[in-house]
């Protein structure tokens, strides 16, 4: 079962994503795509670890690339989040956005073949209007692209609004 | 306490005028005011301490209207992202907590609780 999780910031999209893995038999990976930056940067990832400490998440912290990553063996993933993953590809690599988006794809794609269930984290970004740079306007591009795509392919999509799951597809 | 969530000009205080009766004399931005319906909650939330302190409040509102501000671009600013984080947490606290939450889009209600 594939799944995508979208939600705007603090809305509990995390949250509700690493629930959806408590019945999950096997091996749970934690697929970790924030580039350790800046103080504000630590603090988060701090929290987010600490929110799933106890849940039997095995961390896998990888940046770009997802298609170079091995997985040890077969089990559940959960990538969080498709957000920082794009910016990673975007600019850090950096790249043009159809190669952005490629990469990103091509890497979902690979994580899928070693997964028996997945669920990916994505931010909603898009309703805060279009006033701003050209660099954040093609982050913007490339993101929605790739929810589209992904939307496409994965069996569910669900929303979190306040904490509160609303499913928009499955 | 009934929850009312969207973006802005989504229609959320019509709605909760229509649905639930009220009128504009009903509706306050003080959350120490006895008016039943608390309207922009994200304009009054800057830190957690703020959530802490006006939570109780809350609870005796009827309503509470909140203006999603979650969906755009992280904000560059420390302060703005960290009234957005303070206003998302708090709506999922106060979600938690609400007998009924609804999301308002284009005017239209969607009951996404109770």
């Amino acid at each position: 079962m594939l799944t995508l999780v979208i939600g705007g910031g603090a809305s509990g999209k995390s949250e509700y994503a690493e629930e959806l893995f408590s019945g999950l038999p096997g091996v749970k990976y934690y697929i970790a795509t924030m580039m350790p930056y800046g103080e504000d940067g630590l603090a988060r990832i701090e929290k987010h670890r600490q929110a799933r400490r106890d849940r039997g998440f095995r961390t896998v912290e990888h940046y770009t690339a997802m298609d170079t990553l091995v997985l040890p063996e077969r089990g559940a993933v959960l990538l969080e989040c498709l957000g920082n993953l794009t910016a990673n590809e975007l600019f850090s690599v950096p790249a043009t956005e159809k190669e952005a988006e490629s990469a990103v794809l091509r890497g979902i794609e690979a994580l899928i073949k070693q997964a028996d269930d997945m669920v990916v984290v994505t931010n909603d970004v898009f309703s805060g209007g279009g006033n701003y740079d050209d660099e954040t306007l093609k982050y913007i591009r490339v993101l929605g692209s790739v929810n589209r795509r992904l939307s496409e392919r994965f069996d569910r999509v669900i929303e979190v609004v306040c904490g509160i799951p609303v499913i928009l597809k499955g | 306490m009934i929850l009312v969530i969207g973006g802005l000009s989504s229609g959320k205080r019509d709605y909760v005028k229509s649905e639930y009766g009220y009128s504009a004399d009903d509706i306050s931005f003080d959350i120490f005011s006895d008016k039943p319906v608390l309207y922009d909650l994200q304009e009054l939330i800057f830190t957690d301490a703020d959530s802490e302190r006006f939570f109780p409040e809350l609870l005796k509102k009827k309503v509470v209207i909140c203006s999603d501000i979650s969906c755009g671009i992280v904000p560059v600013d420390r302060a703005e992202r960290e009234k957005r984080e303070a206003v998302g947490r708090l709506c999922i606290r106060l979600a938690s907590a609400a007998e009924r939450v609804v999301r308002i889009q284009c005017g239209i209600p969607q009951i996404i609780k109770g």
